[in-house]
Order: structure tokens, then sequence, then C-alpha cells
């Protein structure tokens, strides 16, 4: 019989943010035994809970929260053992949370050490860059056309048409690039990936590549993650030493490696075009399109762009002819989109869903309502150029579609609570101030404009009945939107439109 | 420039795009991007000085100045706005009597605010040098920071 015991203590930012280094500091001094092994699994994204830490032991996996608890005055495992079970342990995957997800890209997240690529091997890791090689470039292009998978970095491009443009270019030379400059306010589920289970993001990686011809790839990663950082440059070794990347990849003719790029604090850079520039050495000023970059990328040559979790995902649609991804949703809401709640809220992170789910089943039966307990006044739905709802807004389906039709976006998929507290006006105010602190400079509107913006929603906080001004911000807006290069400037607007529409008398008075 | 500075940026100059990746080890030795930094700079990558400096000068990170051995940002992000993080800021600017971008006198603390630092859910957060705090207060920074000057001695 085996009786050895595993202790599961995440190593991932918001576990340790609140404690989960410090416990495994303590908890690791008091180990004497063999029999006990203790493992930095990933996050399971259930972060109230963080540091949350399993046992397991006689194949049963039990865990508690050790949110605000001290384990110092422990001075043998045993007493850490029995601390435990004074915790009433249960199983993670029999919480609601976790139970009413569909869990596909981020299935492997929390299990096990990120890094222990026999298990990533075991759940069904390699197995579709090892379906590419063998099927081909175009068949793996279509297969992932066909899966209906649209770029999760925002603008819900067609993931398997973006590929199309970058293998029908005839250029020696092609590239990769994975936007991980996840600057979103409320946004993490890049991270968890990338910290969680790098190997996926690897693998998405060199399938990707290998279908549209690219040798080279780079990772634009923020410089804000250095825990992440940390785990892709290990993940990167590793999968070098298993001849997952580098030459002749499993014996195929196939040369691909990864080059890990650090941004260095600058949100316009999650634009494709900024982030190419930074990438090559220069401001992040962001250029015009056409050339679209899988014509005309980095360095000129033709590039194919998509961010981590678009990435990420490749891999699970290559497991089987119809991937159990495309069975789900329909239009361009296809597949699963992992939605990541914060903000005012009991129970925040990560939620990876259908895309017909309404905001109330997010906000109520997974966060549980706000974290204060006053009611709930507005939600932010796609970051800082997302809109907000309001509370009665509550059963707005999460598809594309339907955000859309709020001239809303779903984006990164960021969901953000607040209560009765908050000030909209402010809020409204925060969108140009954060337009002014990050705009590239190159459109006069968003460069000065987004200044001039500011300072009439501050005339408005003081007189919310001047027409003049109103008329004003409405007419920026309108500028800001039709000539900005980007969406940087396009889409400042989008969170103050949804103010001045769902919270009437708010900013406006009419 | 020193031979020390040449050789960190050295391996870079070869590299299509080096500038960026050179510049962050750079100021990762020195503590910030010289002046003389900035003419070698210019001549290793085949830049103008100015195109160096503009680089620079675009991004919050970098720096021409020596700052704080304990850099605090503060996330104001909407997430973190939801969680009184404005509250937070300015409890720490009268703790510290420091404005936004200053440098404590014997420069052990520098304040600065970031826009995300990917712990939305449970804020606010901060980031002492290359450690996030989540559900941040002034006495978790303050401990933080204590027992981090005690591992160091």
């Amino acid at each position: 019989m085996n009786d050895d015991i595993k202790i599961f203590i995440p190593n991932e930012t918001s576990a340790n943010s609140v404690g989960a280094n410090s416990l495994y500091q303590t908890i690791n001094k008091l180990i004497n035994d063999e029999k006990v092994e203790i493992i930095r699994n990933g996050s399971w994204g259930a972060f109230w809970l963080e540091p949350f830490i399993e046992i397991e032991k006689d194949g049963i996996r039990k865990g508690a929260s050790y949110k605000n608890i001290n384990l110092s005055h422990l001075s043998t495992i045993e007493e850490f053992f029995l601390d435990f079970e004074k915790r009433t342990p249960f199983d993670i995957n029999e919480i609601d949370f976790i139970k009413k997800q569909n869990r596909i890209v981020f299935s492997r997240i929390g299990h096990e050490d990120p890094l222990n690529i026999e298990y990533y091997k075991n759940s069904k890791g390699y197995q579709s860059l090892l379906t590419a090689l063998e099927i081909g470039p175009q068949e793996t292009i279509n297969r992932i056309k066909e899966s209906g998978l649209t770029g999760r970095g925002g603008a819900a491009f067609p993931t398997g048409i973006k590929m199309q443009t970058v293998f029908d270019q005839d250029s020696s030379v092609k590239y990769l690039a994975c936007n991980a400059d996840e600057g979103d306010g409320g946004t993490f589920s890049d991270r968890l990936i990338m910290e969680s289970d790098p190997f996926a993001l690897i693998e998405g990686m060199t399938i990707a590549a290998y279908a549209v011809g690219a040798s080279k790839g780079y990772i634009y990663l923020r410089s804000e993650y250095p825990l992440a950082k940390d785990f892709l440059i290990r993940a990167i070794d590793i999968t070098l030493d298993n001849n997952y990347l580098g030459n002749n990849i499993q014996n195929s003719d196939f040369n691909f490696d990864i080059e890990l790029r650090i941004g260095a604090g600058s949100y316009v850079c999650g634009e494709e075009t900024a982030m190419m520039e930074s990438i090559e050495g220069r401001r992040g000023l962001v250029r015009s399109k056409p050339p679209l970059p899988a014509i005309n990328g980095l360095f000129g040559r033709p590039t194919l762009i998509n961010n981590v979790v678009t990435l990420a995902t490749i891999p699970a649609l290559l497991l089987s002819e119809q991937s159990d991804f495309s069975q789900i949703g329909s239009n361009k809401s296809i597949g699963t989109m992992p939605f990541q709640l914060s903000g005012n809220v009991n129970h925040g992170g990560l939620i990876e869903t259908r895309f017909d789910i309404s905001l109330n089943e997010i906000v109520k039966d997974f966060g549980y309502g706000t974290k204060s307990g006053e009611p709930i006044h507005a939600i932010q739905i796609g970051g800082p150029l997302g809109i907000y709802l309001s509370s009665s807004m509550l059963d707005t389906s999460l598809t594309i579609e339907s955000l859309q039709a709020l001239k809303g976006s779903v984006g990164h998929g960021g969901i953000i609570v607040f209560d009765n507290s908050v000030d909209m006006a402010e809020q409204a105010k925060f969108a140009m101030e954060f337009c002014v602190k990050e705009s590239c400079g190159k459109c006069t509107p968003c460069r000065i404009g987004s200044v001039r913006g500011v300072e009439i929603i501050e005339r408005l906080q003081k007189n919310k009945t001047s027409k003049d001004d109103a008329t004003l911000l409405h007419d920026l807006c309108e500028t800001l939107e039709a000539t900005s290069l980007c969406a940087m400037g396009g889409m400042t607007p989008n969170p103050i439109h949804s103010i001045i529409e769902f919270f009437p008398n708010e900013l406006i008075e009419k | 420039m020193s031979i020390d500075s040449r050789n960190i940026i050295k391996p870079f100059v070869k590299k299509k795009g080096g500038l960026m990746p050179a510049l962050q080890a750079l100021q990762d030795y020195l503590g910030f991007i010289s002046k003389d930094n900035i003419a070698e700079l210019a001549i290793a990558f085949n830049y103008s000085q100015a195109e160096v400096i503009d680089v620079i000068t675009f991004y919050d990170d970098f720096r021409l100045a020596p700052i704080g051995k304990n850099i605090i940002k503060v996330c104001q992000a909407e997430a973190c706005q939801s969680q009184n993080c404005k509250q937070l800021l300015s409890d720490l600017t009268s703790y510290f009597g420091l404005e936004m971008d200053e440098t404590s006198d014997d420069l052990n603390i520098t304040l600065k605010e970031v826009f995300c630092l990917g712990n939305c859910a449970i804020g606010p957060s901060v980031m002492i040098n290359n450690t996030v705090i989540g559900e941040a207060t002034t006495e978790k920074i303050l401990s933080h920071l204590k027992n981090d000057a005690t591992q160091k001695l």
C-alpha cells in the first residue's frame, strides 16, 4: 500500500500575493519524512480561496483555504496535518464555482506542477502537435478555421483566416508573435495560462508556427508579470530539452524557436502594431493598417499575431476531428471564453464557460454578490475600453453579438463589479485620464482630445446640465472614434457613451 | 561607459530589435540609464542619441536618474478602483510624505502608480519590486518592507 502524502501549495501570483510562498516556506521546514512531498502546483483560479492548500493521501485529494492563517507556531508536520483536518477540507472539483464551468483551455490549471512535462503529456499535451505534423500545414489551418475560434485578445477576428493569410504569403522568413501584454484592468487569463499551464501556450505557438511556416516566435510579455517570466523561461528550456522546440522537432523537418521579450510598462504596446514597433526596438507608436501584419509585419515579414489564450486554445482544437470546443455556442461566439471576474465581488476568479451566459449568472451564481454587501451599481465588461452596464441589465447575455448590440465588446473577457459607492462621472473621467496616460501620441485626437475630454468631464462634474459641454463631449468622442488609428483612441469613448446612456443623470442631466 | 556596461549590452547588439533588452539589462545592473550609456548605446545600435532617448522616455519602466531601492507600485486600474485603491494610494503618499513618482531623500522608497497587475480578484494590489501583495493595506506593505529589510541584513 502506498502511504505517500502529497501537499499541494500553489506557486502563482495571486496565491503568492496572499501568502502562499511564506506558507510553503513554513511547511517545508517541518518535513523530515521522505514520504511527504510538497508540490508547487498552479492555481485553480478560485482566487478567494487562496492560498488554497491541498493534501493527497490514498488517492484522495482535498484542500482547504489558508487565507490569513499563520502557521509559524507549528513545530511538526503532524501538527500541520491536524490543523488541515480541522479546516474541513473538500474536493475543489465539487464546488459550484468549478463544477459549473466548462474548462477546456484551462483544463490543466491547478492540478500539478506546471513545469511537469510528464503530467502535461499524460493529460493530452503534445498530441495535437504530433497530429499537426502528420496532417500538414493546410489541413491544420482548415481544422482551426472549421473550429470557429476567434481571437481572445479583444478583437475577435477569426483565427483560421488570419493563419491562412500568413500561410499564403510567399516569403522565406515569417514570424509568429504572441501578444502577452495583457494590460486591460481586470484581466488575468493570459497570466494564468503562462504561470499555471505554460506548455499549452508553447504547444499552441509551435502548431501555429508550423501551420503558417514561421521558424521564429516571439512572446511579448508585460513587465508587470515577473512570475510568468520565470515560468516561461523554464518552460521553454524544458521544451527544448524534450525536442518539442528547436531543430527537427519530433524528428520532423520543422524548426522553431521562441524568444521572450519583456515590455516596459506601456499599455498601448498591447496593440499589435505598437507591439511590433516595441519588439523592433523603438517607441511603441502604432502603425497604420494596411499593410496587415499578416502580410507585412515584424521586420517587414509576414507575421501571425495572436494573444496567449488564443494560441493556448489551438491544441484543444486538434484533439479530435470535431473538437468539443466547436460544439459549444453559435454565430461568432463559438467555443468557451475565459471570463475573469473581479472587483467588488465575493468569489472572484477565472470562469471558463460558454459565451451564452447571463451577467446575472456570472456575478451572482459564480461571484456570490458584492464583497461589501452593498447592491451592485455597475459592471464593466471588456477592460478600460469596455462598456459599463447598470444593475438593471443583468440579464444581458455575454455573447460577442449581444455586447456588440450594446456598442460594447467582450474584449479580453474582464468583468469588474462595482457597488453603489461608485461615482460614474469619475469612471467616465478615468476613461479619458487613462487615454491621456497611455496614448502613444501618434493621432492628435487621442493625444490631445483625451486631455480636453478630462477637462470637459470635470466641468460636467460641476454642472451636469451644461448642454454645451454635453454636445462638446459627444463631438469629441465622435472625432476620437472616426480618426484614431487604433482601438486606444477609437474605443476610449465606449465606456463614456455607456455611462451617458445606461446611467442617466450620473454624468449628464438632460 | 565602463567595461562592465559594454559587456552587458554586447549580447544584444546583434539581436534584431535588441535595444529594449539591452536597456533592461543595463538598468537592472546600474539602476538607471546614464548619459554616457545613451551615447554608447547609440553607437552600438546605430541609432542617433535622440532615438535612444526617444525609446527610453516612451516607456514607464526606464529612468534617467536613480530611484528608490524599493519601488512601490500601487494599482489604480478599474478592479482595484472598486476596492478603494485611491484611498490606499493617498494613505501611502501621506505616510511616506511622497508624491507620485517621487523618491525619498534616502533613496529607499519610490512611489508609483501602475495599471493592472493581473491580481484583480483580490485587490487592491500593490507591487513592491517583484512581489505582488493582494488585499493590500498600509500595514501589510510596511510589514513586507520590514521583513524584506531584515532578510537582507
